[in-house]
């Protein structure tokens, strides 16, 4: 497990050992801590714009000590096939996943969408930017993990004004790519609203959507 | 005990909370220190305090930046962190790089009377290839407000 403030410190020593400066998206438990909905999490999950930054930053943490690790075991065979196949490093207890471009197939990226940045300023630049809990929540109802809907839950209870036309107009964005994401989404959906009301309309758009499809 | 996010005083959280008003100081004082609460006022002034349920990080990127030089406040499109040095100089790039409205570009005058190290911004500006932009910027800043005089080495 890594707290905010060892995470902090963590990327400002990576900022030291980085060639050049580069960019990435923080996602999953590190952009819960960076939003302040967590205190600890498991794995720092990134996501790179291109191959180049992420060898950048795999570099910099090889520097450190960090390890590659297979990722059998740890994802499904499906996943460890993905096009955009993710790295993990790790060193003790700490575990960095490293994405281009999409995470499992739900595709990210860097433009205006994001709320919070956060630059590491040492030898280098490291840029992290932060998406939208819209896109947090969307992608953690992709997995069917209980600790990602804990994770939902928590965001929810904390922030009232979810925008749920954002969440699922991006999932209907990423629905060719990944086949799941409406169904996921309904899934997620269903269960939430056993803890707070969600619109029947959002539900509506959702089939609507899902049928259009077939 | 939960807590209602919201602003207080200290007598105001005490009674919601049923507390005396010593616990509440303290209870005030250990959100404080969590990141959970933020205080504004103090000596004369009476104290706010903001409590939230998630915790609270107080920008210093950017738009403090821009914020505190111009008399134009700019509400934040994004939060924006710092940890390290975070220069005047890296703010103009980072102005022009973000493209955003006339709004930011017009608070962005006022920096250039802040500017610290002429060397450092057109590294910068050199770096990341805003030569045109910045002296854009420049000249229109020095049409419409009072601006410091750029050293005659880069006026070019």
């Amino acid at each position: 497990m890594i707290n905010n403030e060892d995470q902090n410190q963590l990327f400002k020593l990576i900022a030291n050992y980085i060639e050049k400066d580069i960019s990435c998206i923080a996602i999953g438990g590190t952009a819960m801590i960076f939003l302040g909905y967590k205190n600890a999490t498991k794995d720092i999950d990134l996501v790179f714009n291109n191959e180049k930054e992420r060898n950048v930053f795999v570099k910099a943490i090889e520097k450190l000590g960090y390890k590659e690790k297979s990722l059998i075991g740890i994802y499904d065979k499906k996943r460890q096939e993905n096009k955009y196949k993710l790295k993990i490093y790790s060193r003790g207890e700490e575990r960095f996943d490293l994405f281009v471009k999409s995470v499992f197939g739900f595709e990210i990226e860097l433009n205006n969408n994001f709320t919070q940045r956060n630059d590491f300023i040492e030898k280098k630049e490291l840029n992290i930017y932060v998406i939208p809990e819209e896109y947090l929540i969307l992608l953690k109802s992709l997995t069917s993990r209980e600790k990602d809907f804990e994770d939902i839950q928590n965001i929810i209870k904390k922030k009232q004004d979810i925008d749920w036309n954002l969440i699922i107009d991006e999932a209907i964005k990423q629905k060719n790519s990944n086949s799941w994401i409406l169904i996921d989404l309904e899934e997620t959906m269903q269960k939430l609203n056993k803890i707070i009301f969600i619109k029947k309309k959002y539900f509506n758009k959702i089939y609507e959507a899902q049928e259009q499809k077939y | 005990m939960k807590i209602v996010p919201g602003k207080y005083t200290i007598e105001l959280f005490a009674e919601k909370h049923n507390l005396t008003r010593d616990s509440a100081i303290n209870k005030l004082s250990k959100l404080r220190k969590q990141g959970y609460a933020q205080v504004s006022g103090g000596g004369k002034q009476k104290r706010i305090y903001t409590v939230s349920n998630k915790k609270i990080r107080e920008p210093n990127g950017f738009f403090k930046i821009l914020n505190k030089y111009s008399p134009e406040k700019i509400i934040p499109s994004f939060q924006h962190y710092v940890f390290g040095k975070y220069t005047i100089e890296k703010a103009i790039i980072d102005g022009l790089l973000l493209n955003n409205n006339i709004r930011i570009r017009k608070a962005m005058y006022y920096l250039f009377n802040h500017i610290e190290n002429w060397k450092r911004l057109f590294d910068l500006v050199k770096k990341h290839n805003l030569e045109k932009e910045v002296k854009k910027l420049y000249r229109e800043a020095r049409q419409k407000v009072r601006v410091k005089k750029i050293p005659k080495r880069y006026e070019k």
